[in-house]
Formats: C-alpha cells, structure tokens, sequence
C-alpha cells in the first residue's frame, strides 16, 4: 500500500498520551546530567573561574599562549589530519579490493577487520615497538643484512610514529562504510561500463568513487573525531616531543596536578571534538544514514 | 570484476595481500610471538617461553584481568539498560525536542575520554558526590564512554523491528508493557547483544578516562599493561594484550553465537 | 490481478444477502464525518459509512486513495483530525487499539516470528487475560477453523504465505473480536493460492455470521465476491458506495464504472425519456435505449456503460442497440474471446465464448445489447 498514513504512526493529532510518552526519556537523561553533564559543566567552570580566586580571564590567555599548548594543538591537528588522509586512501584501496576484486582470504581479512576493531588501540603500538623500534624486527632484519653499527629505522619516536599506528588502527572505520556502499553498486553498472570500453581506474572515478563519496565523507569526519581523541597510541609511544591535547590535559592533571590548566585544555579539546562530531552528524544526515552507512 | 585482465587481478593481489599482511596480520602475531619469547634480539623471538604467562595468572595480573571483566560486564550492564530505555522512549517521535534528545544522549561518544575522566576527578572529588578514589568512578567513567554507542546500536536496531507485529499485538488487546516484553524486547534481542558486545570490547580497551580516575584496588588490564610497558618490561605487556584480547574476543564470539541463536528462532 | 470474468461474478450472488442489525448480535462500525490529515495534506475526506453488524464491507480504490488510512482509523493507529469512530455503541475515538477489540490481517501477515504458530494464536487471548483452560482449548479451534492444525508447533518461517496468512486469519479470531480489519489480506499471495482464500473467507464468514467485517483491497474480485456492500475511494474521499451487484450494474460515476469491471463507456448525447426508468440517447448516427437509474435530465450528455460481457452479435434484422463496428484485435483467453472494436471512433471491448471461426481483423461487425443490461452514468464533474 502506498497510502501516505501507512507508515505514519505518531498521531496527526497529539493527545496528551504522547506529551507523556516523551517523559519516559527523564530516567536515562537524568543518569547522563549527572554523570556526564555535570562534570563535563565543572570543567568548563574551572577552566572559567578556578576555585578559590575570581573569574579571570588571565589566567586561560597564559594557558593558550603557552608553548606547549601551541605545540599540542599544532600535533593535534597535523596527526589527526595526516592520519585521516592516510585512513581514507588505505580504507579506499583496500575495500575496493576486497568488494570488487575477491580474492581466497577474502574473509578472513573481513574478520581481521572486525576484529582490529574491537581490540584496544594501544595494542598496534605495542606491537610496533617489537616491529619498528630500536630494538625491533625490521632493524634487527636490516642491521643483520648490512651489517651496521646503528639501527637504520628510526621514525616510531616520532609523530610519524603516531601517525601509522593511527592510520592502522582507524582505516577500518573508514572501510566498514565503505564496504556498505559498495555493496548498494549494482554489479551490473560496472559490468556494463567494462564492456563500454572504460578501463578500471576510469570506472573507480566515474562510478565507485561518485556512489561512496558520502561514505568516504563520513568515514572520514569520523575519523577526524578519533584521531583528535585518540589517548593510548601517543601514551604508549611515548616520545618527549609529540603532545597532542588528550595528552596534554593527562599530563597537566595527574603529572603536574595543575587541574585549572588541564580544565582550560580540556575545554579547547571537546569544543574541537564536538565540533567534527557535528560535522560527522551533518554529513550523516544529509545523505541518509543509508548511504553514509552510520558506525 | 573490476579488473580486467587475470594478470591485472594477480598484480593487484601481488601489492594488496602482503600490504595487508604487513598492517594487520604482523602486529598480531608479533604480540603474541612476543608474549612467548624469551629474548628478542634479532629478526625472531631467540627462546620460546611459557614463563610469561605463568607470571601473568601468579601475580597482580590476574587481578587486573578480574577487574576489566566486571568493570565490562558491570558498565555495560548498565549502559544497555540505560540506553536501550533511552532508545525505546525517544522511538518513532520525530519531532524537535525528540530529536535533539537523541543528539544530547550521543555527545559523549564525541568527547575526549581524558576529558571524561577530568570530569569525573573534577566533579566527583567535591559534595554533593564524593566518589574520588572509589571503584564506582572507574565503573561510572566506563558506563558514559560507551552509552552513546549502546543507544546507537538499540536505536538502529529499533528501526528494523517491523512496526505491523507491534500493531498487531495491540490489536489483540497488548498493552504497551505486556508487548514490549512479548513482542519488542524478543525481536530486539540480537540488537541488544550486539550493543552488549560493542561496549563491552570498548570498555576493554579503555585507557583515556581509566588512567585518570582508577584508585590504587581496582586497576584494569589497558592500565596495568601501561605501566608494564612504561617500566620496560614489554614482554610482559605482550601478554597481557594477549589475554585481554583472548578474553574480548572469546567473550564476543560466545555472545555472537548466542545472538545468531536468538535470530533464528 | 486475478480477472475472473463477469459472468462468473454476476453469478456469484452475495453471500447472503444484506443482513441487518435486528437479524444478528454483532457490532457496526461506524465512519462519522472522519477526516484525517497530515500536514496539510488530507488524506481522508470526511467519511461517513456503517459496516452493519455481520456485514462485509469492502473499500477498493487505487494507491493513495485513502481506503487502508480508513482503516487504520478503525484500528486506532491513525487519529482522526476530526469526526468519530464508533465500533458497537462506542464511541473508540479516543481509544487506544488494545481496548478496542478488533481483529486484525495484514498484508504481509505479520506473525512474531519468535512464537511458534500456536503462541502466535494464544497472544491475544494472553494479553487479554484469558485463564489458560480457555485458551487451551481456543487455540486449537482456531488453528482447525482455517485448517492448520497440523501445524501448531511450526515457527512462522517454516510456512508458505498462505499458510501464514491462515495463522494470521486465526490468530484475529482467537480473541473472538466482533470487529475484523483485513487489509489487503490476500495481495502478497499468488493467483492460485488467492482464488482458494476467497472461497476460506467466505466459508468463514458463513461460519461466523456476527462478525463485522471492513476489507480493505484493491482487487475487485474479492471485492465482488465477498462483499455485500462495496465502497470505492479516490484521493481521499468515497465516490460511491452501494450494495455490490447494484454498484457493479448501476455505477454511479465514470471512476466506479472503470475501476470496477472495466466497463465500455460511449459518450452520448441528446437524452429524451422514454418510458420509466429508461432514456433514449444518441450514438453517432445510431439512437440507443438504456436504463437511466440516476434519473439524468433530458439533453444531458453522459455516458453509456456497457460491460464487455453483455455485448452480443446482432443478426441481420431489426434489432434494438444495433452497432455497427471493425475488428480490432481478437484474443483467446482460453475460456472466453476478446474482441475489441471501433465504432463511431470510440473503442468497445466485448467477450464472448470461445468460437471456432472467431472474426478476422477489419471485419465489420454488427452488435447490440439488452437495453436493461446497460447504463447512464453520469460525465464526472471536471477535477481539481
């Protein structure tokens, strides 16, 4: 039936029942205004007005003019943005291959996927210590071959360390996504294509990369959001000189004890979280849960 | 079928199997390489030992262990209780204030889980709620990382629990209580394990806001495999992260089957 | 679309004629002045209709016409903008669905798909609060009712539509409602199966005389053949409602004429009266006598209904309704023929049983029809 009412259940004329319907909701929001609302307001007041001296303003300029604030806004953002790039080509490439050029493990790369993703982060750092580090795998491999002094490999001290641990651990939420849209591309769309002429590359840009745009846009805004949040891969890394945000209101809080300055720094990361949280949001809706295949 | 060409289809195989290899089958199998080694000097693991995980079940691993499986189970628990009533009571109401409820209940995905546990120490160390140094902080900051997710994963499930069999329920004289335990909560059921397994993995996982807000009695495994790894002692953190991904995956794959159960019937 | 041909329809005459409320126990159900809007758009247009107690009433009409929103009026689960709905002597209006004590088909069945078929058949009488002897001896004369008690301890996945439907037809009754809804019961099943349920609803119908019954579809053949009166909707609003032989004889309107039995509609013109209850029009060069049920005024121009099945071959000498028409197609449709002709520019179906030499195409044809067999309707009143 097409009728226009057949779907519609909400009432076109709202009796009292579903202004009391909507109280239901009061329970679990209460929960979240205390546990989560609540603390997250405290924050913002400490960071506004610390305890024990007046509202100043002072005190948040000296924060945010600081080195290694600066510092960890600017690691913040270019790992995030390195990582993100990385994760959108790395999740392109690879789904593609897995949805459209099947090959005998197919599966199983489905379930390692899976998997990473349920996995804590920090495990891939963990593991690149033993792979990449001074003392790793690849080093041992190369100071064995060439017989060096030194270690050749040095880069998981630094934000590059960061960077491929993220793009590792995250390129699965860019390609679960993606996957999804790929499935909603009729086989025979690019069947048709191939036997018009079009070579492989000329199909991924005219066809597969217009129908996953919305996919990529969502995989990636999100991927944004995790990369700014992430906290156990620059923890675990742990080089003197990478600092981004998360790191910064961790070390101020529990290293340094300075609770007004982590509140100050803790304010500018959630702003910014929120604010690609929003952006991921937009995207989501307007394209359709659907086609932006919502994580 | 996108590549032409056989030859085309082996080259493309030829880059992507061993790049994926490289990325994710490596890092797995060197942590667990790792957790059996005695000595790591060259390309392998010198020595194979079982002595690691001898002392992971002797000591306060074990321990460790304990506490992330409750602090999961308890968190999640709650999360799904909490977020599966959320879902149900903002269900089918399209208009403003219902929309904007949905998107207040998932902003804590969105934060930072430092920021989260700040909060908590903030919030939690001054009346009227003195909780600081206490488990239930730890289990609180757990309950609001991974509620968003569990309100999610039940709403979209909601979506697809087919309107006709509510209706007809409450044609037959169901009222809403009496189908919801019959007719919704049955449907819903795989949905609710799914989100379940979801926030159950994460809350495994959770260092950010645990690292900030955890007394000295209830450390979980992402915390204390921190400190292994901080003090050097990487072999041993190689096996914790070996049994706490054991643990998660074991307890995912039971729960997957219980939900593909649950489907069937 | 299960098209069983018109004879077959008028043959079957209704199941047992209109009956009335002093005649059984049952409920009515009762449109009164409803309307229902979304937005601005309406998409039920103050209807007001009375299913009698015991009485089958279908709604017909095109997607979007507003017949399924009719009802789920009836079922509670849209609110009307204004007006009442009135199930028995209550007025339901207000009420939500579970306190309305109605029983309820749809389409794609709809059975919990985690209960096996016999819980699906208790649900309603659990909900209600049935004690469990009562129940226990319910469930299986249900199930027997639509013969599926072999079945009982299946899960819904292990049945054929049809089966399932059966279930869902049982699990309707079980609470022994006075009131069922079906809507579009039958449309997901194939033509075989569909023919086969008509006939199980009508039984049941006959085994179940109090039961008020408001049937919604948009297949005229279960319409025709289950209903005693029949509604037909258009974008929102009834455009003719009557008892289902006499609306299928007598269509009021062009739409009820065309939707219902596809009926030739000439445009004539010059409409004198001629004797009671019949007029005289003229068609092209040819004067006609038809019935004028509707009482259209003289000089009118309006349409002549004819149904395909009551055109017949004219012999050679004076005969009343005589056209002369070419052949246009000829098909064999196994148990009957269709041949479409022109006359007069306009096009005319008519069936007629098989022949051994049907005609050729561009053959001249001389037909006519029984003048009491055929009907004024009036020109619809232009739309928008």
């Amino acid at each position: 039936m097409a009728d226009l009412a057949a779907h519609a259940v909400a009432s076109p004329r709202p009796g009292r029942s579903f202004r009391a319907g909507l109280l239901w909701v009061v329970p679990p929001l209460l929960v979240l205004l205390v546990l989560f609302f609540y603390p997250l307001s405290l924050i913002v007041r400490e960071a506004l007005a610390p305890e024990g001296e007046g509202a100043s303003l002072l005190h948040i300029e000296t924060v945010l003019r600081s080195r290694e604030f600066v510092s960890g806004l600017y690691h913040t953002v270019v790992i995030a943005g390195s990582a993100t790039a990385g994760c959108l080509v790395l999740g392109f490439v690879l789904s593609l291959v897995i949805a459209f050029i099947p090959f005998p493990g197919a599966p199983i790369a489905g379930r390692l996927i899976d998997m990473i993703i349920a996995l804590p982060t920090f495990l891939m750092t963990l593991a690149f210590t033993f792979i990449y580090g001074s003392a790793g795998l690849l080093n041992g491999l190369l100071v064995d071959a060439f017989h060096l002094e030194q270690p050749p490999v040095d880069f998981l001290y630094s934000q590059w360390g960061v960077i491929l641990a993220e793009i590792t651990v995250f390129t699965p939420f860019v390609m679960r996504p993606l996957l999804a849209a790929f499935s909603t591309i009729e086989p025979a769309q690019l069947e048709v294509a191939s036997s018009l002429g079009a070579r492989p590359f000329r199909v991924i840009r005219q066809i597969i990369l217009p129908a996953s745009l919305p996919a990529l846009l969502a995989g990636g805004s999100l991927c944004l959001l995790l990369t700014v949040n992430e906290f156990g891969i620059v923890l675990f890394i742990g080089a003197k000189d990478v600092i981004t945000l998360p790191m910064l209101v961790y070390a101020k809080a529990i290293q340094e004890f300075d609770y007004t300055s982590a509140c100050v720094i803790a304010v500018v990361n959630v702003v910014l979280s929120l604010g690609l949280y929003g952006l991921y949001r937009a995207i989501i809706s307007h394209f359709g849960g659907g086609n932006a295949g919502r994580v | 079928m996108l590549a032409g060409s056989r030859a085309w289809r082996l080259a493309v195989w030829a880059v992507v199997l061993p790049l994926f290899a490289v990325l994710y089958g490596l890092p797995i199998a060197v942590i667990v390489l790792a957790s059996l080694a005695r000595t790591w000097n060259g390309a392998l693991p010198g020595e194979f030992t079982l002595l690691h995980y001898a002392e992971a079940f002797r000591s306060d691993s074990l321990d460790a262990l304990v506490t992330s499986l409750m602090t999961g189970a308890i968190a999640s628990t709650a999360a799904l209780a909490c977020g599966t009533w959320a879902a149900l009571a903002l269900r089918r109401r399209v208009r403003l204030p219902a929309r904007l409820l949905e998107a207040v209940f998932f902003v804590p995905s969105a934060v930072p889980s430092v920021s989260v546990g700040l909060g908590l120490l903030v919030a939690f160390s001054q009346p009227p709620f003195l909780l600081n140094g206490t488990r239930a902080i730890v289990l609180i900051a757990h309950f609001v990382l991974v509620f968003a997710f569990t309100f999610g994963n039940v709403t979209a499930g909601l979506a697809r629990v087919p309107a006709e069999c509510e209706q007809i329920a409450e044609s037959l004289g169901a009222r809403p209580f009496y189908r919801l335990r019959r007719v919704t909560l049955p449907l819903l059921t795989p949905y609710l394990i799914a989100a379940f397994s979801l926030s159950f993995a994460l809350s495994m996982g959770e260092l950010g806001a645990t690292i900030m807000v955890y007394p000295p009695g209830w450390v979980t495994m992402p915390v204390r495999i921190f400190a292994l790894s901080d003090r050097g002692a990487i072999f041993d953190a190689a096996t914790l992260t070996t049994i706490l991904g054991v643990a998660t995956l074991i307890v995912l794959t039971v729960l997957s089957r219980v939900s593909s159960r649950a489907m069937l019937r | 679309m299960v098209d069983i041909t018109a004879q077959e329809i008028e043959r079957c005459a209704p199941l047992d004629g209109v009956r009335t409320a002093s005649r059984t126990s049952g409920s009515r159900i009762g449109f009164e002045d409803v309307s229902v809007a979304y937005g601005g758009l309406t998409v039920l247009k103050s209807l007001t209709l009375t299913v009698h107690p015991g009485e089958i009433v279908a709604l017909i009409g095109p997607s979007g016409s507003g017949k399924t929103t009719a009802l789920r009026v009836v079922a509670g689960f849209v609110r009307p903008s204004s007006g009442r709905i009135m199930i028995g002597d209550r007025d339901v209006t207000d009420l939500a669905p579970y306190d309305r004590q109605i029983g309820m088909v749809v389409q794609n069945y709809a059975l919990f798909p985690h209960m096996r078929v016999e819980d699906n058949v208790a649900f309603g009488l659990q909900a209600q609060g049935a004690p469990r002897d009562v129940i226990r001896q319910r469930v299986p004369e249900c199930l027997a009712m639509v013969g599926m008690s072999a079945y009982g301890k299946r899960y819904p996945r292990e049945l054929s539509g049809g089966q399932q439907q059966r279930v869902a037809i049982a699990r309707a009754l079980a609470p022994k409602p006075q009131v069922l809804l079906l809507d579009e019961p039958l449309s997901a099943l194939d033509t075989q199966i569909r023919r086969a349920m008509i006939d199980e609803i009508a039984k049941l119908h006959h085994d179940l005389p109090d039961l008020t019954v408001l049937y919604v579809t948009h297949d005229q053949t279960e319409a025709l053949t289950l209903a005693n009166h029949i509604g037909i909707m258009r974008d929102g609003e009834m455009q003719a409602f009557g008892e289902a032989q006499a609306l299928f004889r007598h269509p009021p309107t062009r739409f009820a004429a065309e939707f219902l039995g596809r009926a030739n509609l000439l445009s004539v013109g010059g409409l004198t009266a001629a004797g009671p209850g019949e007029a005289r029009v003229r068609f092209g060069g040819a004067e006609l006598l038809a019935r004028n049920p509707h009482n259209l005024p003289e000089g009118r121009d309006c349409l002549l209904c004819v149904r395909p099945h009551h055109m017949r071959f004219a012999g050679e000498g004076a005969v009343a309704n005589a056209l002369t028409g070419v052949v246009q197609s000829v098909q064999w449709q196994g148990d009957v023929h269709n041949i479409t002709l022109t006359a007069e520019g306009e096009s005319l179906r008519m069936t007629c049983v098989p022949m051994a030499v049907p005609p050729a195409l561009g053959d001249q044809l001389r037909v006519c029809f029984d003048p009491s067999e055929v009907t004024l309707v009036p020109e619809d009143a232009p739309r928008g």
